[in-house]
């Protein structure tokens, strides 16, 4: 009873309009949707930024050469550029969306996360800066133990 | 969800661990049998006051019970102030925590 209850919310597919007020600013979920759908880093780029060329400086991405887990692969960003936005990609998943950070006046790009690798790849940062360029770093590394499974 | 900030000088140090699944749609899928039954942290977000210090929108890629480091400067924020955040998911529940600033 319980699982057809949750699969009737699943089938609205706007899960997303029960979102409450007090989690704001751009949610690019709802305003970039083909941004997570999209299937390679080129692809979220252009659906994220309408653009996709870059700059390959003033990121730096740091992540183990080589990921014992794929599951929990650790990824810094860190910039100092002065920008609006930060995100996150890579070219292994099905997706290739990771995070978009939405940035403000307190804001530091020196972002620590966890994430899924599916196999070994390239983790993608881009840094939108506030003069409308794309600025990247990116780290490829080897995954001994594929992580979408979890 | 855990949340650790630390101020020092002008710089505040947080951390924060939210318990969440994050099941992918193909873990949803071999798993369940259903991809709908996929769930995973959607958006997440942190203020201090009525600041928004951080704002983020998220995939189904972050891992398993996500971690999420991040540094803001501390422009008139201090020792004891309170930080608060909030994860919204795919299936639209919500979850709030906060912690004093150290």
């Amino acid at each position: 009873m319980q699982r057809r209850t949750f699969l009737s919310l699943a089938v609205g597919a706007c899960a997303l309009a029960a979102v409450p007020a007090s989690v704001r600013a751009e949610d690019f979920r709802k305003s970039k949707p083909t941004a997570w759908t999209a299937k390679t880093p080129e692809d979220a780029i252009k659906a994220i930024y309408g653009k996709t060329e870059t700059v390959a400086e003033g990121v730096t991405v740091v992540a183990p050469d080589v990921a014992s887990n794929g599951g929990a692969v650790p990824v810094d960003v860190k910039s100092d550029i002065d920008a609006k936005t930060v995100m996150i990609l890579q070219n292994v998943n099905p997706e290739s969306a990771v995070i978009i950070y939405d940035l403000n006046e307190y804001s530091i790009i020196d972002f620590s996360i966890k994430m899924k690798m599916k196999k070994s790849g390239t983790i993608t940062a881009i840094v939108e800066g506030k003069d409308g360029k794309l600025y990247s770093g990116s780290k490829t590394l080897d995954v001994a133990l594929g992580g979408c499974e979890g | 969800m855990k949340i650790k900030a630390k101020i020092k000088k002008d710089v505040i140090d947080v951390k924060a661990m939210a318990k969440h699944d994050m099941m992918t749609y193909d873990i949803a899928e071999k798993k369940t049998g259903d991809r709908n039954n996929a769930n995973f942290i959607t958006h997440i977000d942190a203020k201090i006051g009525d600041k928004t210090v951080l704002d983020a929108s998220t995939s189904q890629f972050l891992s398993k019970n996500p971690i999420f480091k991040f540094k803001i400067k501390a422009n008139g924020f201090k020792k004891g102030d309170e930080i608060v955040m909030s994860w919204v998911d795919l299936k639209g529940n919500t979850k709030t925590s906060k912690t004093k600033i150290k």
